[in-house]
């Protein structure tokens, strides 16, 4: 099946098998291997990726049926000059150990602060609830959300 | 391998899957299709991709009647405030059901003809009064939603046949919903027991009542004996309880890593009486902790 479709910012068409996933599509057609290949079964959230900015497991997503739409991965994220309010405070926090989970926590991040600004303590853990991390214990990564969000708030607000 | 046949209309879908009778599946969200696939419990050779059958995704508030197409998101309902108001049962059911990606890809359709016995939507269509709309190559017809589930994994639709939407009422006033479940995890996690509760009211007396479960039967019950138990009171606890114990005894639990029969048995008594008074809170505008309540049937307070 042909696909067209716009991945950070970019166009590509491509032609695929039926069956194949928006995560097979990325990692192994184009070669973005930030979006982690973890359960295949939508529990573990590393596969997580936005599609037109709200967040999708792509093991579960086939990517036929991502026809003319926009997906944003971890590697759309930042400049060649520097980090995202995300990434940077998940680096200035501690909130990633070994970095399985983080690029899809970061990608529900976005998602999270796309949508709500300056979320509650709660909301950021109902938001991370679909991704799993076996390192930090969370508590790090909720920190870091929070900074994330201020930071981005204040750039803004400067801006 | 299996290929995908994209539809541009509901009479080429319902053909094509009676064509492919056995042969071919209907995806939406793709969350229960493709983990059934990888996983070899289903093997169809055609998945029908009905994403660009057109209609199929909206929401329509029609008086009291409220429409949801067959392949609404359930971030889409969970996220709408006028269901949250009207149909809180539907939306808190909504809530739960996975995690923020499930529920962005996952379709109020797809939860329903999956018909797992534990799944979130139905209790929550049931006490609202919904009726399934199904299309199939023969014509059109209309069946309560009880009639949809014929047992764990299995709906009474045709091969041919294709959910398109449901029609639940959803009063603007002088009514309220409820949806809790128990769970060992509060997110990811199937319920052990589900439990979803509407109620009626004129001025505190209750005049109509719905209760339904689910993870406790091969498929979601409405229990009438349990609603008529609180019909005509202004819901006194003993009535509320007497309601829990009629859904107990109706239910038919089996034991598993969620629970065993008995404890769920259990559970049912205690979670029938409290959706209930939170509904009926609700219904005569009494609640006043705002919309959505505490998703963790365990987690609210006792002394409701
Ligand atoms: S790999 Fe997709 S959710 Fe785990
Ligand atoms: S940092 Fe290792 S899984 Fe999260």
């Amino acid at each position: 099946m042909r696909i067209e479709l716009r991945v950070n910012g970019d166009m590509y068409r491509r032609e695929v098998e039926p069956d194949l996933t928006l995560l097979s599509f990325l990692r192994d057609v184009l070669g973005l291997t930030g979006t982690k290949w973890g359960c295949l079964t939508g529990d573990c959230g590393a596969c997580t990726v936005l599609l037109d900015g709200e967040p999708v497991v792509a093991c579960l997503q086939l990517a036929c049926q991502v026809q003319d739409r926009e997906v944003t991965t971890i590697e759309g994220l930042g400049t060649e000059e520097g980090l995202d309010e995300v990434q940077a405070a998940f680096v200035s926090n501690g909130a990633a150990q070994c970095g399985f989970c983080t690029p899809g926590m970061i990608m529900s991040v976005e998602a999270l602060l796309g949508s709500n600004p300056s979320p509650s303590e709660a909301q950021v853990r109902e938001s991370l609830s679909g991704n799993l991390c076996r390192c930090t214990g969370y508590n790090k990564i909720v920190d870091a959300v929070l900074q994330a969000a201020q930071d981005r708030q204040m750039a803004n607000d400067g801006s | 391998m299996v290929d995908v046949y994209v539809p541009e209309t509901l009479e080429e879908a319902v053909s094509f899957l009676g064509l492919h009778a056995g042969a071919a599946i209907p995806i939406a969200g793709g969350t229960d299709a493709l983990i059934d696939i990888r996983t070899g419990r289903s093997m169809p050779e055609w998945l029908v991709d009905l994403s660009s059958v057109p209609r199929l995704g909206d929401v329509e508030l029609d008086g009291e009647v409220l429409r949801l197409g067959a392949l609404v998101r359930i971030r889409a309902v969970e996220l709408d405030p006028e269901l949250g108001r009207r149909a809180t049962a539907i939306v808190e059911a909504a809530r739960v059901l996975g995690s923020v990606q499930v529920r962005t890809m996952a379709t109020v359709g797809g939860n329903l003809c999956h018909a797992t016995p534990s799944a979130e939507m139905p209790p929550s269509l049931l006490v609202h009064d919904a009726v399934a709309e199904i299309a199939g190559v023969g014509g059109r017809r209309s069946i309560p939603l009880a009639e949809l589930f014929a047992g764990p994994g299995r709906t009474t639709l045709g091969p041919d046949e294709l959910l398109t939407s449901l029609l639940a009422r959803a009063p603007a006033s002088s009514a309220g919903s409820c949806y809790l479940r128990q769970t060992v995890r509060w997110s990811m996690d199937l319920a052990g027991v589900g439990v979803s509760a509407s109620v009626e009211v004129d001025g505190t007396v209750v005049t109509d009542a719905r209760v339904a479960l689910a993870a406790v039967a091969p498929v979601p019950l409405l229990v009438e004996a349990a609603s008529e138990a609180i019909v005509g009171t202004n819901l006194p606890p003993e009535a509320a309880r007497e309601a829990g114990r009629r859904a107990a005894a109706a239910c038919s639990p089996i034991s598993d890593a969620r629970g065993t029969a008995g404890y769920r048995r259990e559970v049912v008594s205690v979670l029938v009486p409290r959706a209930l008074r939170i509904a009926w809170l609700r219904a005569t505008g009494a609640w006043t902790q705002g919309v959505p309540a505490p998703v963790n049937g365990m987690s609210t307070g006792e002394d409701l």
